[in-house]
């Protein structure tokens, strides 16, 4: 008698924790944990950890918003195979992505299943075309390099450019939109070294770039990667400034001794500006103890969208599902969020001021501000 | 000037290769365990000369013997604790090669969320290079890399030659039974391998780490290259697997002459692809059916 007793108490508790989780919201991330860019998937899902936790402390939602992260490894395999998970298996209806190659490779997998998948970090100009089920929240490296070219060429005076690019979507994109728009300037791109994803030595890279003999470098790589190659490339004699897009905020590039004086675009974020920046701004310093970066509101700002979208749908009464999401998204258009007003243009990107920050040991600051590309 | 300056890069990293992949094939030799966690150990050194450099401020040599002693210590747990039971089931060198992996994983993991996931480098006035001629620049750690690679393997060359252990060590490759018909122990002197392997790892390791940087993942690429050096070199010659790491040091280096940089790391597997069809031996090792 007593072992049903204690057996039906346990199934009571099974049951009851399985009732609150079914109770509870769920949305999904398929970000790398693991892997030379877990840097970045550990930046991204805190970030978006604190929007769920001011969502919930707020409650704007009926229920408890939960996050559920799969390990992407910024593999597209994996990206895939974690991505069947959250659709399939969690059945979320709104997952965040980030990379370049793994958002091209998931983002079928999400328009198939109606699942909406935001992108909040990578930055290849084909993520414009993934479908309607594909959200950007981070201008693509498309508009940073058009915001940089006149800049270096126009008003630092660097005209001869070498570029260093790791071969994936995102280095490609970047190499073709340099050779496109630095000759519209009177710039020219001297030098076009790629390399592999997973290399880690560049001396003799290095000593290429200096038979280029360029007025600035700019690195078009990712994680670990980017950090390594500024390293060696001062190391190994290259002493020309540097220059790189947004990926150049992660801490451990922008705060590399080597790195120091060099330029990277992000966008324009003034986390001052309303109490929703002050007040993610001070939480993530209070959590971190360190300066907020652009990555920080995008992913911030996609689970805040997802809210405010989940919100509209509680009120009219109609279920939180990818369809009524994207929806939803088209009658909305505009936002309010980390940074200021965001606003979708109807291929699922935004277009957002630019600007221009010089690394300095710290979170960088800005020294062009308020570019404004047209997409 | 480029191929002088690339010839000059290759031999610099062909010594750190050459150190890690002479560890492994110490190891593969005489105890016939393919411990691919030897990357595993390459990180713990590559961190903790870092961390105990960079972050508590050690001399460089406390750092180097903190380092050493963790890593000689974790070779030595691995044979004791992971290989000698799985060999003592009869465990299949497939198993072996298994626990290895995940343990390679595992030490991956357990640094990222110690040291953390980013990347992280030791800033030494040694590894600037500066202008030696128009168009060169040398490091001062190319030639503390060639140097420190030289000194290891006199050093080891003399302990396995000149000292009954190291003696023992050379037939333990060539005959375990032998071995035991003599008195000795085979597992102590397995252990006395993974010790004197993995303490070869340390000086690459740290060279690594003020050279080109470090990140959790670092000892899977290092790994490949050790395995491709012991397979040109010669299965169960040092003297091979050294020649072959500072081969695929000098040919990824040199590929960059006239080949795109994507193709420098391709170079060193076409290397061991043609040695593998057409000298499977290694340039060194005893030919296949030698006894």
């Amino acid at each position: 008698m007593q072992i049903w007793k204690c057996a039906a108490a346990i199934a009571a508790c099974a049951l009851g924790a399985a009732a609150a989780q079914a109770q509870d919201l769920r949305i999904g991330a398929n970000l790398p944990m693991s892997g030379p860019n877990a840097e970045y998937g550990e930046l991204f899902s805190n970030a978006a950890k604190l929007a769920i936790e001011h969502i919930n402390a707020d409650k704007l939602l009926s229920k408890k918003l939960d996050l559920v992260i799969e390990d992407s490894q910024a593999q597209p395999q994996q990206g895939v195979v974690a991505m069947n998970k959250l659709v399939n298996v969690e059945k979320v209806p709104f997952v965040l992505s980030a990379f370049t190659a793994v958002s091209k490779a998931v983002a079928p997998v999400g328009d198939k299943a109606h699942v909406v998948t935001v992108n909040g970090g990578a930055i290849g100009p084909d993520l414009a075309e993934l479908g309607d089920y594909f959200w950007n929240v981070i201008p693509l490296v498309n508009l940073e390099v058009q915001a940089m070219a006149p800049y270096l060429v126009k008003e630092r005076g660097f005209k001869k450019i070498a570029l260093v690019y790791v071969d994936d979507p995102a280095g490609e994109a970047i190499r073709k939109e340099l050779e496109t728009h630095l000759p519209k300037n009177g710039g020219a791109l001297v030098a076009a070294i790629q390399v592999p994803r997973a290399s880690q030595q560049f001396s003799g890279v290095a000593a290429k770039v200096r038979e280029a003999s360029p007025d600035l470098v700019y690195i078009a790589s990712f994680g670990a990667q980017q950090a390594q190659i500024a390293k060696q490339l001062r190391d190994n004699g290259v002493a020309q400034q540097l220059a790189s897009y947004s990926a150049y905020s992660a801490p451990t590039a922008a705060q590399l001794p080597e790195s120091k004086g060099a330029l990277y675009t992000t966008q324009v974020i003034n986390w001052s500006g309303d109490p929703l920046s002050q007040r993610v701004a001070k939480d993530w310093q209070a959590k971190t103890g360190k300066e907020p970066s652009a990555y920080i509101a995008n992913y911030y700002n996609a689970v805040l969208i997802f809210a405010k979208l989940a919100q509209a749908l509680e009120k009219s009464g109609q279920p939180i599902t990818g369809e009524n999401l994207l929806k939803q998204r088209k009658a909305m258009s505009s936002f309010d969020v980390v940074g200021g007003k965001l606003t979708f243009l109807p291929n699922g990107t935004v277009s957002v001021p630019l600007q221009v920050n010089e690394t300095d040991g710290g979170a960088g600051k800005p020294v062009k501000t308020n570019i404004v590309v047209a997409p | 000037m480029l191929l002088l300056q690339l010839l000059i890069n290759g031999l610099q990293l062909g010594a750190i290769y050459a150190l890690t992949a002479v560890g492994f094939a110490l190891i593969f030799g005489s105890t016939r365990i393919f411990h691919v966690a030897h990357g595993a150990a390459f990180t713990l050194a590559a961190y903790l000369f870092w961390w105990s450099f960079t972050k508590l401020h050690w001399h460089w040599l406390a750092a180097l013997v903190l380092a050493a002693a963790v890593v000689i210590a974790f070779g030595v747990a691995m044979e004791r604790w992971i290989y000698r039971p799985i060999q003592r089931h009869e465990g299949a060198f497939f198993t072996v090669f298994i626990a290895a992996f995940g343990m390679q994983i595992v030490v991956q993991n357990a640094v990222g969320t110690v040291f953390g996931r980013g990347f992280e480098t030791v800033t030494v006035a040694l590894s600037r290079a500066v202008p030696v001629a128009t168009g060169l620049y040398v490091a001062p750690v190319a030639a503390v890399a060639i140097g420190t690679a030289i000194v290891c393997f006199i050093a080891l060359a003399w302990f396995l030659t000149r000292t009954h252990i190291g003696t023992a060590l050379r037939a333990l490759s060539d005959n375990p039974d032998l071995v035991r018909v003599f008195g000795l122990d085979p597992a102590r002197l397995a252990q006395v391998a993974f010790a004197l392997g993995s303490a070869l790892v340390v000086p690459g390791a740290a060279l690594t780490a003020a050279t080109q940087g470090i990140n959790p993942n670092i000892g899977a690429h290092i790994m490949l290259i050790s395995l491709a050096a012991t397979i040109v070199g010669g299965i169960g010659s040092l003297t091979g697997a050294a020649c072959g790491g500072l081969l695929l040091g000098l040919a990824e280096s040199l590929a960059l002459w006239k080949l795109d940089a994507q193709w420098s790391e391709g170079v060193t597997f076409v290397i061991l692809f043609v040695f593998i069809i057409f000298r499977p031996a290694g340039f060194l090792g005893r030919p296949l059916g030698a006894k």
